[in-house]
């Protein structure tokens, strides 16, 4: 019996690998060249920890492709999405970068939102010579990899000193606690341009806490920032310890509210924060309150087709396919060696996200930034900050 | 090469399993000691590995074996005290060395902290999809020859029973340190191999979680098994991918092959199969007395 079982394993492994390698065989196409579709791929996660960053940039993908197709496509082509999940893993994000690539012939990869994954795909895009769009990572190092590498999210470097001028000139803070979560590249880097933001600004940091990312117990560091009677306390990190270190700071009587970065806008940070999170904070690239034009109707259009309002990821994906697209018409071409000149050159594009320019070292610049604070439980949209463009 | 890039990538994917895959198999399957922190030497062979590449761009096959050896290092050096423990203490220990080391490379300047490393490619001529699977063949021959080797017997012995391995002349601890040694020279070699080939490493992806993958490599194939871990590092690599048509019911299809497999060859795929014996008797030229042995 156990003899049958493995022989039946083995040969049904056996068949897979066939079948997975037959398909080798079709003869390649060169990128851009073959059908009448011109294909986009999604690069996300669908499932896993960081599916709720893949999961929305698709739909908007999905939804700026069919406004697209129904208004006769690009170039005569229609645009057809490729879409696979890559579980948040980089060896399944390179394998299937590979795929996008080679077998899929795709022109453009629009992903991953995460700054990991996307440092992974990009040389691979970069030697095949595909445009890579990444809709989310916000880290360094990601367009410096190669001319084919771009981004359309709003970067802290860009949208960091004109938080900080709002939150002086505006709410009258001028002394922070820092706190970061020193295992979290994301906080780290945050908590880096905030520093990098006030400087030469009558802002003075006057507390800096470190934790981890799955602490519980922030006793400590709340203890030390209570002593130094902070305007505010800038959280890098994200909404789990967010919220916790914000109840920990209510204990022991902290009238200073929390300000972060879009790690603390989750639903999340609302359930387990309640009443201590209160007035937190938040700035984004994109809020769909008080939304005008393109964005009304994109919103609108949205949640008819979700059942719920979006948020910055699909946002961005729905972006990222019309930049692509709007690139490939101005350089009437849907091959990416062409139109990558084409998409380098994007100035004041009007996105739903808000309006992108991007600069000749292909980083973007957005405008405006979403200032959110927490009322009743809920993310309110306080003030839309314009960023400078240059 | 003549594969397409998609096919290498997956093959390369699984010659790296089967790198890791070995190295656990000589500590956990051949000697009996669980670890479930291998992937904390993994991740001391990939920075180690990616930090030779950007600092002294020496030649890939000294970045290699150097991530390797350094693994090797740390491993005589941590398990000389932790190898007196045994079943869940060692593997506890383990667990607790691999959240150090992984704590350790988030705080060190030189290895960029939470921001990790960005690899270039690495100084050599020859692909490197053929370096990882030339290595994944050469560490698969290096472990059938412990396996058979006196050392290798030694292991068994220690697995089997330890008091019975030391009343026959075995110096336990010794061969358990110098087994521990060899595995976590593999698997440095095989973190060094995976940095150099997705060109980005960050402490957080050598995690609990890694090291789970590389025991489920080993069980999966047959604890001990040498052919086995080679099964099972393909096994768990190429099946995500093969499964990519079921789209979002993947990853459960993925999980209930496992539970079905577990269930029907406890064993593993080739646990308690002797390969070669197999092959003689389908050749119908077993001597009964071999047989008998096993």
């Amino acid at each position: 019996m156990s003899r049958i079982a493995t022989v039946a394993v083995g040969c049904v492994l056996a068949a897979a690998f066939l079948a997975g390698c037959h398909k080798k065989e079709e003869p390649r196409t060169p990128a851009a060249g073959g059908g009448d579709t011109v294909k986009i791929a999604f690069m996300g996660a669908l499932t896993g920890d960081v599916a709720m960053f893949g999961k929305p940039t698709l739909e908007g993908m999905k939804m700026a492709a069919e406004e697209i197709n129904a208004g006769g496509g690009v170039l005569g082509r229609k645009i057809e999405i490729v879409e696979a999940d890559n579980r948040g893993d980089k060896q399944e994000g390179a394998a299937l970068a590979q795929k996008f690539v080679s077998r899929d012939n795709v022109v453009a990869i629009l992903g991953d939102p995460t700054t990991g994954i996307s440092k992974v795909v990009a040389p691979i895009a970069q030697k095949a010579q595909v445009v890579m769009l990444s809709a989310g990572a916000t880290g360094p190092g990601v367009v410096e990899i190669g001319d084919y590498i771009f981004r359309d999210t709003l970067l802290d470097s860009v949208a960091m000193p004109a938080l900080v001028d709002y939150l002086v000139k505006n709410l009258k803070f001028t002394r922070f606690a820092l706190v970061t979560s020193d295992n979290n590249d994301y906080s780290f880097g945050l908590s880096q341009t905030f520093r990098d933001a006030i400087k030469g600004k009558n802002v003075r940091i006057v507390a800096d806490e470190k934790i981890k990312d799955g602490d519980k117990d922030f006793s400590a560091q709340v203890t030390n920032i209570k002593a130094m009677k902070p305007d505010a306390i800038f959280f890098s990190g994200y909404y789990t310890e967010g919220a916790l270190l914000m109840k920990e700071a209510r204990k022991q009587g902290i009238k200073a509210p929390m300000v972060g970065g879009d790690g603390i806008s989750a639903s999340t940070f609302l359930e387990l924060g309640g009443d201590a999170v209160e007035g937190s904070i938040a700035y984004l690239g994109f809020s769909p309150e008080q939304a005008t034009g393109e964005t009304a109707t994109f919103v609108a259009n949205y949640k008819k087709r979700t059942g719920e309002l979006p948020e910055m990821f699909g946002a961005q994906g729905y972006d990222g396919v019309k930049i692509l697209a709007a690139a490939m018409k101005r350089a009437s071409s849907i091959d990416p060696k062409v139109f990558r000149t084409a998409l380098a050159q994007t100035r004041n594009f009007p996105g739903v996200s808000g309006t992108v320019t991007i600069r000749p070292n292909r980083e973007p610049v957005k405008s405006p930034l979403c200032v959110l604070e927490v009322k009743g439980g809920k993310y309110v949209l306080k003030t839309k900050v314009p960023v400078k463009m240059d | 090469m003549l594969i397409d890039p998609y096919i290498q990538q997956i093959l390369v994917t699984i010659g790296i399993g089967i790198i890791l895959a070995q190295g656990l198999n000589i500590i956990t399957g051949l000697t009996g000691q669980l670890s479930l922190g291998h992937a904390a030497f993994m991740s001391i062979g990939a920075f180690s590995g990616a930090l030779l590449t950007i600092k002294a761009g020496l030649p890939f096959p000294l970045v290699v074996l150097a991530g390797g050896m350094t693994a090797a290092v740390a491993a005589v050096l941590v398990g000389w005290p932790i190898l007196r423990l045994t079943g869940d203490y060692l593997a506890i220990c383990t667990l607790g060395f691999a959240e150090i080391v992984k704590v350790v490379f988030l705080n060190l300047d030189i290895t960029n902290r939470a921001f990790g490393l960005t690899v270039p490619p690495p100084a050599t001529s020859v692909p490197l999809p053929l370096t990882v699977l030339a290595s994944a063949l050469l560490v698969s021959l290096a472990s059938q020859s412990i396996r058979c080797s006196r050392f290798g017997r030694a292991l068994m012995a220690i697995r089997d029973d330890e008091i019975a391995a030391a009343a026959a002349g075995i110096d336990v601890a010794r061969h358990k340190v110098r087994a521990f040694g060899v595995s976590a020279f593999m698997a440095g070699v095989g973190g060094c191999l995976y940095a150099h080939v997705l060109g980005y490493i960050n402490p957080s992806d050598f995690g609990f979680l890694k090291s789970v993958d590389m025991l489920a490599m080993v069980v999966l194939g047959g604890l001990g098994s040498v052919p086995g871990a080679v099964l099972g590092a393909a096994f768990l690599g190429a099946a995500p991918e093969l499964l990519r048509f079921m789209a979002s019911y993947r990853m459960l299809v993925y999980g209930a092959m496992l539970v079905a497999l577990m269930v029907f060859r406890p064993d593993g795929l080739l646990g308690g199969i002797n390969l070669w014996d197999f092959a003689l008797r389908r050749l119908g030229r077993t001597s009964q007395r071999t047989r008998g042995e096993n």
